[in-house]
C-alpha cells in the first residue's frame, strides 16, 4: 500500500483496514490514532458476554459529553439572571437547542449508570486482581472507583447550572452537607459556595468545576486508565490465557516480549504466552478493536439520541430561596444519598449527629474507601480473576451483591415512596394535595 | 576537611545543597497552592443584609408572618414578638408553617404549651413544635431565634439573621 500511484484517500484510510497481518502491523505503528493500540488482542478481550463492553460504552458517552458540553458553553451564560432565560433559549429558541441539551442530559445519565455498570462487571470478573505477569490491576481498581467519583461530582456539578428549582435545593442541600462535617465543615462549605449564601459566586464557581476543573481531572484519569490496562497486560481474562498456557505447554517457546523497552533491559513485558495459545486467540488489532470501538461510538450515540428525543427533558421553576418543592427530590442517582441522610441522624442522650455527616459524609466515604481497598483483602487464588462468578469468590460477590442491593432499594423508596414532607407512601397510594402556599 | 571529618559531621556539601534546593522547590510549589486558595475565600461578600428593617410592628398580624426573602418568620402574641429562622437545622432548606387542625398540647423538656401550628420541613420530613424543637425526622437542633429591636429613629422593628439569641428572647411592642 505504501508504494506509488495510490490516491490520498487510500494512504488516509489504509490502516483502517488492513488487508493483510503485515498491514495490521504497520497501522498500530503508523496510524497515530491506533498507536496506543496493542498489536494482537485476544478474542476473549473483544468478547460482548465477557465485558459487555461498559467501559469503551463509558468512554465514549465521556466523549459525547464533551462536544455537546462545549457547544452549550456557546450557548450558557453562568449568571443568577441569564442562567434560566438561556435554558429556556436552548428549549425551544436555538436551532436543535433542545436536542443538543437532550443528548447532553441523557448521556450524563447514561454515564453515571455505565460507568457503574462497568465497576459492577469489574467486581464480579475480579478484574481488580494483580495478574500473574505482575501488572498492577489494583492500581486501576483505584483510579476506576475515583472516575467514578468523579462522574458524580460532574454530574452533580451539571445539573446546577439550570438555576431552576432542582439546581437551588440541589445546591442548598450538598452545601448544607458539606457544612454537616465537624470542626471543618463551615470552612469546606464557604470554599464550595463562595460566600454564607447561595448566590453568584456559587454559580460561577460551579460552572468552573462542571466545564473545566473536572473534565480535566476526569480525562487525565480515563487516560492513565487506558494506559494501565496496557501496562497490565491487557484485560484480566488474558490471564487465564497466560495461565493456562502455561500449563499445557506443549512446546517451549518461552517469552514472547513486545516492546524495545523490554529487549532493552532484557526482559519480558507483560504478556507471557506460548505460540500455540497466540495462534489460537489472538487477533490483530486493527481492524479488530478499531471496527468494535466504531461499532460501540455508533451504538452508544444511536441510543443516546433516541432516548433525548423520546424522553421528556424537565426544567423546573426558575430557582427561588423562598419555597422548596415539596418533596424536594434529587436525580435518581443520588436519591439513595438523600434517603440515607433523612434517616441517618443520630441522638445519644443529649448529643446529636446530624444525617448530613452520617448519610451524606461518613457512609458514602467508607463505601468508597471500602471498594478502593477491596483488592488488597481479597486473598481468591489467581485462577478467580477475569471469569465471571468463580466458586471461591461466592462470599464477596453475595455481600457485593447485598450492597449493591441495599442502595437500589434506598433508591427505590427515595425515588417512589416519598411523598411530601418525605412522608412514606406505598406506590399505589395517593399523595395528599397540599395547598400551594402557606 | 578531611575524609573522616566530613563523615564526622554527617552531611556533605552536595546533600546540603540537595535539601536546601529540595525545601525551597517544596515551599515554591507549596506557596503557589497557598495564594490559590486563599484568592478562593472572599473576603467581602456581596451578599443581601443580615440586619434589616422589616416594617412597624402594627403591620404585624397576631401569630407569624414568613419572611421570604430573609428566611425567617415574625411572631407576635399579643404585645410580645419573637422571630424564627425557616432554615432547617437538618440540611437547610425552608421549613413551612402548618396550622394544626386542632389545638395540641406539647411538652418540650419540662415545659408544657399549647400549640396551634407546627414546621414541617419539605426535604427530609422534619418536623418542629412551635418553639422550633425537632421532635420527628431527621433535624438535629431546634430552629434558631434571631435578634429583634425597635428602631430609635423611626420605631420599625429591626431583624439581625447574623445574631442568634436563646429561646425566651422576646420584646415588647405596643399590641
Amino acid at each position: 500500500m505504501t508504494q506509488q500511484g495510490v490516491s490520498w484517500i487510500d494512504k488516509l484510510i489504509w490502516s483502517w483496514a488492513p488487508e493483510s497481518f503485515k498491514e495490521a502491523g504497520e497501522s498500530i505503528v503508523k496510524n497515530f490514532w491506533l498507536h496506543w493500540f496493542p498489536a494482537k488482542v485476544s478474542r476473549r478481550s473483544l468478547a460482548f458476554n465477557y465485558s459487555f463492553w461498559l467501559g469503551t460504552i463509558s468512554a465514549v458517552l465521556f466523549a459525547i459529553l464533551g462536544v455537546t458540553g462545549v457547544l452549550l458553553m456557546f450557548l450558557y451564560v453562568p449568571s443568577v439572571e441569564r442562567a434560566y432565560p438561556t435554558m429556556k433559549d436552548l428549549d425551544y429558541v436555538v436551532a436543535y437547542g433542545w436536542l443538543l441539551r437532550g443528548v447532553h442530559r441523557m448521556a450524563a445519565h447514561l454515564m453515571v449508570a455505565f460507568v457503574f455498570f462497568h465497576m459492577v462487571r469489574v467486581f464480579y470478573t475480579a478484574a481488580y486482581k494483580k495478574s500473574p505477569t505482575g501488572g498492577s490491576r489494583p492500581l486501576n481498581w483505584i483510579v476506576g472507583v475515583l472516575l467514578l467519583v468523579v462522574t458524580l461530582a460532574l454530574s452533580y456539578s451539571g445539573y446546577l447550572l439550570p438555576w431552576d428549582q432542582l439546581a437551588y435545593w440541589a445546591m442548598v442541600i450538598g452545601s448544607n452537607v458539606a457544612k454537616s462535617v465537624p470542626i471543618l465543615g463551615k470552612k469546606i462549605q464557604f470554599l464550595l459556595i463562595g460566600g454564607t449564601e447561595i448566590g453568584q459566586a456559587t454559580l460561577i464557581r460551579f460552572y468552573v468545576l462542571h466545564c473545566v476543573f473536572l473534565p480535566l481531572i476526569a480525562l487525565t484519569l480515563i487516560v492513565y486508565h487506558m494506559w494501565r490496562i496496557r501496562k497490565d497486560g491487557g484485560l484480566a481474562c488474558m490471564d487465564q490465557m497466560v495461565l493456562k498456557s502455561e500449563k499445557e505447554r506443549v512446546e517451549s517457546v518461552g517469552s514472547k516480549t513486545y516492546s524495545l523497552l523490554g529487549i532493552t533491559r532484557g526482559m519480558e513485558v507483560n504478556v507471557l504466552t506460548s505460540a500455540r495459545a497466540e495462534e489460537e486467540n489472538l487477533i490483530p488489532s486493527a481492524p479488530n478493536l478499531a471496527k468494535r470501538i466504531l461499532w460501540v461510538t455508533l451504538f452508544t450515540m444511536f441510543v443516546t439520541m433516541v432516548l433525548a428525543i423520546l424522553v421528556r427533558m424537565p426544567l423546573e421553576a426558575p430557582a427561588n430561596s423562598a419555597v422548596a418543592p415539596n418533596p424536594a427530590k434529587a436525580p435518581w442517582y443520588f436519591l439513595w444519598l438523600q434517603e440515607l441522610i433523612a434517616d441517618t441522624t443520630i441522638r445519644l442522650g443529649r448529643f446529636t449527629i446530624n444525617g448530613g455527616f452520617v448519610g451524606g459524609v461518613l457512609i458514602p466515604g467508607v463505601l468508597a474507601l471500602w471498594l478502593a481497598l477491596w483488592p488488597f483483602l481479597d486473598k481468591s487464588s489467581p485462577q478467580a480473576a477475569g471469569v465471571w462468578f468463580p466458586r471461591e469468590r461466592l462470599r464477596q460477590n453475595v455481600v457485593f451483591t447485598l450492597i449493591v442491593l441495599g442502595i437500589l432499594v434506598l433508591l427505590f423508596i427515595g425515588g417512589i415512596c416519598r411523598g411530601p414532607n418525605w412522608d412514606f407512601y406505598w406506590p399505589w397510594q395517593p399523595w395528599p394535595e397540599l395547598p400551594m402556599h402557606f | 576537611m578531611s575524609e573522616k571529618e566530613r563523615q564526622k559531621e554527617g552531611i556533605s556539601r552536595r546533600s546540603f545543597f540537595k535539601w536546601i534546593g529540595g525545601t525551597t522547590a517544596f515551599l515554591a510549589f507549596a506557596g503557589q497552592g497557598y495564594f490559590y486558595v486563599k484568592a478562593l475565600l472572599p473576603r467581602v461578600l456581596y451578599e443581601p443584609l443580615k440586619r434589616v428593617k422589616i416594617g412597624l410592628s402594627k403591620m404585624y398580624p397576631e401569630g407569624g408572618k414568613f419572611l421570604s426573602k430573609l428566611r425567617v418568620f415574625i411572631f407576635k402574641e399579643g404585645n410580645e414578638m419573637y422571630s424564627m429562622s425557616s432554615v432547617c437545622t437538618h440540611l437547610g432548606c425552608n421549613v413551612k408553617i402548618v396550622p394544626l387542625a386542632k389545638p395540641k398540647k406539647v411538652k418540650v423538656g419540662d415545659k408544657e404549651f399549647t400549640e396551634t401550628f407546627e414546621f414541617f420541613c419539605p426535604c427530609h420530613g422534619s418536623k418542629f413544635h412551635a418553639d422550633g424543637t425537632p421532635y420527628a425526622g431527621p433535624a438535629p437542633l431546634p430552629l434558631p431565634r434571631y435578634s429583634l429591636e425597635i428602631s430609635p429613629e423611626d420605631g420599625q422593628l429591626i431583624v439581625d439573621t447574623g445574631k442568634e439569641v436563646g429561646k425566651d428572647f422576646r420584646i415588647k411592642v405596643k399590641a
